[in-house]
């Protein structure tokens, strides 16, 4: 039960912050010169990737603890990383389109960052549906620990392969590191504070609600 | 030095079974060919393709072939029950993985022994690189794409749906070890001195280095029945 309120204080908290967060984007943080209101979406895209990342490495890690441990709640974290994290990275891709489209010309570039986005989608994508093909609980449950720590140890592969076999680089995508103005900066800590605090409180609901489901089939099923 | 003898008794049991029944090799061959022609009339007919595109084209034959027969690696162990006889017998898990990975990438070559020879019929017109060339890209792709794919087949094995999950959980991996061969092919197709190869070839070594640790490590995990 305790599980429950802690996580409905996170997603209390984010309901709070991300409208705040939103109002800083577009009334506090200043207007980019050459972009305009275009580049309001960084604000989001960025948090979106950081916390997208931030769940294959948490799938990677919960992956690791099962093998070690065979824990059931490391396989409901692992669920409900990978989850997240395919959601928050099909937005990832989606906000990055919105925002090439006018800057670069293109929806879609070959670049090292989009390439690894879109390759960590297709493994993770691929992990889910495993776990729907799979029945037994055990079973599934080391299948996609395997699957999550393949895929990960696949990223820096896909990033540093990315950068040779693709000649003709797009210099333009180192745009987004250059120093940012300090209101600027200030706003994108806010939604970064703001995704973080959606994502935990995400995080606590999805591995409550596996760990439920778990405890309901065991029930309906004992122990064949 | 006798895991070694481990690893050649359980590769000799398979390719003796593949000798007798010679299901996989004849599918993938079959298979690579068919999707060779299809690519033939795709690209239109009478043209000419160029290097760049060649590669592509000599890639999409391996890869999707080549699934067909490591589907077949675990499946046929799967259904007669013989994956419990395999873990009960003395060999270890990394030799069932080892073994499995060299019958994988046996499998493979052979198949491409017919493939790039009708590859080069259909396409190699406008084709002028050393045929040479591309011994060293194959193998290292067969390396990395058997140490790989017997990691996902002991999975895909495990499911109900194996022929279905196979190419959609081994493809996203492979992506980085396919783009780079395709690069490297492109130059050898396109003539290029080896020594231009060296660039895609080193990383793609160290793709089959780290998969095959990553096998050897989660290969017991995976082929486990509880």
């Amino acid at each position: 039960m305790t599980t429950t309120n802690r996580s409905s204080i996170f997603a209390g908290v984010s309901a709070l912050l991300i409208p705040a967060a939103i109002g800083m984007v577009f009334f506090y943080a200043p207007l980019e010169k050459t972009m305009g209101s275009v580049q309001k979406i960084f604000y989001f895209h960025l948090p979106l990737a950081f916390s997208a990342f931030l769940s294959f490495f948490v799938a990677f890690v919960a992956g690791i603890m099962y093998l070690r441990t065979r824990r059931q709640i490391w396989d409901a974290r692992l669920a409900a990383s990978v989850e997240i994290g395919v959601v928050l990275t099909t937005l990832v891709l989606i906000t990055g389109s919105l925002w090439g489209k006018p800057i670069w010309n293109t929806y879609w570039t070959w670049d090292p960052r989009l390439t690894t986005s879109l390759i960590l989608w297709f493994i993770f994508a691929s992990c889910l549906i495993l776990r729907s093909a799979v029945e037994e609980e055990g079973k599934r449950a080391t299948y996609s620990a395997v699957m999550a720590i393949v895929g990960f140890v696949d990223v820096p592969i896909v990033f540093l392969s990315a950068r040779l076999w693709r000649s003709i680089h797009p210099t333009v995508i180192r745009s987004d590191s250059v120093g940012l103005e300090s209101s600027m900066l200030i706003t994108l800590l806010a939604c970064m504070v703001a995704m973080l605090t959606f994502w935990i409180g995400l995080y606590k609901f999805r591995v409550s609600l596996q760990l439920q489901e778990a405890a309901a089939s065991a029930l309906l099923n004992p122990k064949h | 030095m006798s895991s070694l003898r481990q690893v050649r008794f359980l590769l000799c049991k398979d390719l003796r079974v593949e000798l007798r029944k010679k299901e996989s090799l004849v599918s993938m061959a079959f298979f690579g060919a068919l999707i060779l022609v299809i690519l033939n009339i795709a690209t239109g007919i009478g043209k000419q393709v160029d290097a760049e595109t060649g590669a592509g084209i000599l890639w999409v034959a391996v890869i999707f072939s080549s699934v067909l027969g490591l589907g077949r690696v675990f499946a046929r162990e799967k259904e007669n029950g013989c994956v419990a006889a395999l873990l009960i017998s003395p060999a270890a898990p990394w030799e069932i993985y080892v073994a499995k990975a060299l019958v994988n990438f046996t499998l493979m070559t052979l198949s491409e022994l017919v493939l790039v020879p009708v590859f080069y019929v259909l396409f190699g017109a406008q084709l002028n690189g050393d045929p040479l060339n591309l011994v060293p890209i194959l193998l290292l792709v067969n390396l990395g794409f058997s140490v790989t794919g017997t990691l996902i087949s002991a999975i895909s094995a495990g499911t109900r749906r194996n022929e279905v999950l196979l190419p959609i959980l081994l493809f996203p991996l492979l992506l980085p070890l396919i783009a780079l061969a395709v690069k490297a092919t492109s130059a050898a197709l396109a003539a290029q001195p080896f020594s231009e190869l060296l660039d895609q070839l080193e990383p793609m070594a160290a793709f089959c280095v780290i998969f095959a640790a990553v096998g050897y490590l989660l290969f017991p995990f995976a082929i486990r029945e509880d």
